[in-house]
């Protein structure tokens, strides 16, 4: 790494910003689902996975554009992501043991979701074009446009969320709701609605960032589990509910996997996530922007 | 006093227990449109449970609560909110990471359900009221006890109430802020809100209340005048800790 050229090294440090922007999206919606709800939903995987079918199907089944194909595949996502709510978690919701029955749920509709896409679109791994080809030269950096395209996209996402936490009605009930569920419906939200919301917010989140890598990773029915599990690394590292701790924890998490695999290889990728995840249960288990617990 | 007039909230037979535990026993009242009531009684009584019961944090095991001669047993609590029933919590749960101000937006936009941009104007009225406006912008989790107390009811103003519990709302204030209080909660009621209120405060109680309800053991023993209840000798035996079934 050290006799890297300087170019190279800056090179690889946006392409893991760009690769860190993706685990931001979808640790941002495991972290928003924990601090509304408290609970893990370990198919978020899924939706992840959704995402990138419902894109493929757009554009080669239906030839539609890829600006037309994804805030399609993000709706079709949202409601996915609101009907697996209503359906496998809200009546759990309130009874006894519901922490763990709710992930168990949703563990039961992620390995629904697998095979049902495994039994309607097949085991051979789908790909789909860059949206746009080349490359631009920066300062001795090549970077392709589709990276940029999808660092892009991804600030602009983060920008809307954080409009829709800070600045609207539904963002205010959403964080009361997060600070305490007991006081916001005594406050009149209805926590409820703010639940099943935040399910299809956090399901559009991970669908997006399925649009976007789509074209660098290939489409398969397993295609979301890794992805979920540095999801969570992510989630730990940022602090467990925080919004800029995804980010944040996102972007340093694909820098050291960049950074990581082209000093070694590529095999070692999760490897060092890995390492990372347990680095932080040793030396600070709340994260970055996490409380530490009393 | 124990006329009853048009009851706007009324529980009947209501019971509730947690696991063998009973922390409310047959407790059927009513309070009047307008009545100010006094709900006193020992630690561990059953009062705060009679409010979750009421508010709807709590289901009741037996019973039924009535609200304007509806029932709302079956309510969630942000459902009963919207009717009209606020309270407050005996341990402030302000939203920590809002400033006061927020805190009380969320329960104008979310309890009172109204989407004005005027709500500013009525926030900073409602925190002015209770004498809180110059925490406005302080983040909710820095303000000291009294304060806290203070954004309790703030907010459970915000949300309009027709009916209001306030669960100890003194608790922890000094006098001059106890007086303030007491003069805010006559403003209230002469505003047209009924209040239910815990308090150990008997000054404030006393001063206040119409009528008194005692709960002792989930029990109701006693119901009166403020001068009634003082010497009710149940009342008396339950506060100095004697035996746990005293006759009246």
């Amino acid at each position: 790494m050290l006799s890297m050229p300087l170019p190279l090294f800056f090179e690889q440090i946006i392409n893991g910003i760009v690769l860190g922007s993706m685990y931001a999206l979808v640790a941002s919606g495991l972290t928003l689902i924990w601090g509304t709800m408290r609970m893990l939903n370990f198919a978020h995987g899924e939706f992840y996975m959704l995402g990138g079918y419902f894109f493929f199907l757009l554009i080669s089944s239906l030839g539609f554009s890829a600006a037309l194909a994804i805030p399609i595949a993000i709706s079709l996502v949202f409601v996915v992501g609101l009907a697996v709510q209503r359906i496998a978690v809200h009546p759990l919701l309130g009874r006894p043991q519901w922490e763990f029955s709710t992930l168990v749920a949703t563990l039961g509709v992620s390995i629904f979701l697998q095979n049902a896409a495994l039994h309607i679109w097949g085991e051979r791994f789908k790909t789909v074009p860059y949206f746009i080809n080349g490359t631009i030269d920066i300062v001795g950096m090549r970077l392709s446009y589709q990276r940029l395209l999808i660092l892009a996209v991804a600030v602009i996402a983060m920008l809307a969320m954080w409009y829709l936490l800070r600045r609207t009605r539904f963002g205010m009930a959403l964080r009361a709701t997060a600070m305490d569920r007991d006081a916001a419906m005594l406050y009149g939200v209805n926590v409820y609605r703010v639940f099943t919301m935040t399910f299809g917010i956090a399901a559009a989140l991970a669908g997006l960032a399925a649009t976007m890598l789509s074209s660098i990773n290939s489409i398969s029915p397993w295609m979301g589990a890794p992805l979920m599990l540095k999801g969570f690394v992510v989630v730990v590292l940022g602090g467990l509910g925080s919004f800029p701790g995804a980010i944040l924890g996102g972007i340093i998490i694909g820098i050291v996997e960049t950074l990581g695999v082209i000093t070694w290889s590529s095999q070692w990728r999760e490897v060092i996530s890995f390492t990372v995840l347990i680095l932080i249960l040793w030396f600070r288990p709340w994260g970055i922007f996490g409380v530490k617990e009393s | 006093m124990s006329m009853i007039s048009n009851p706007l909230l009324e529980t009947k037979n209501v019971g509730k227990t947690f696991g063998g535990v009973i922390a409310l026993k047959d407790v059927s009242f009513s309070v009047s449109e307008g009545e100010i009531l006094g709900l006193i009684g020992p630690n561990g009584a059953g009062k705060t449970t009679l409010f979750h019961v009421i508010a709807g944090k709590e289901q009741p095991t037996s019973g039924t609560i009535e609200f304007r001669g509806r029932g709302i047993t079956a309510l969630r609590p942000d459902q009963r909110c919207h009717l009209g029933v606020a309270r407050t919590f005996q341990i402030p749960q302000p939203f920590s990471q809002m400033t006061v101000f927020e805190n009380v937006m969320v329960a104008l936009h979310f309890g009172a359900g109204v989407h004005a941009r005027s709500l500013e104007d009525e926030a900073t009225d409602i925190l002015s009221r209770v004498g809180l406006n110059r925490w406005a912008s302080e983040e909710s989790v820095s303000l000291p006890l009294g304060a806290r107390k203070k954004l309790e009811l703030a907010r459970a103003l915000a949300t309009r109430p027709t009916l209001l519990l306030l669960d100890e709302v003194m608790g922890g204030l000094r006098p001059n802020e106890i007086t303030e209080i007491m003069e805010t909660i006559r403003q209230v009621r002469a505003s047209g809100v009924t209040i239910i209120m815990i308090e150990h405060v008997m000054r404030a109680v006393m001063g206040l209340a119409d009528r008194i309800i005692v709960l002792h053991h989930g029990e109701l023993i006693a119901e009166g005048s403020p001068a009634e209840i003082t010497r009710n000798e149940a009342v008396i035996e339950a506060y100095l800790g004697g035996s746990a079934h005293v006759s009246a």
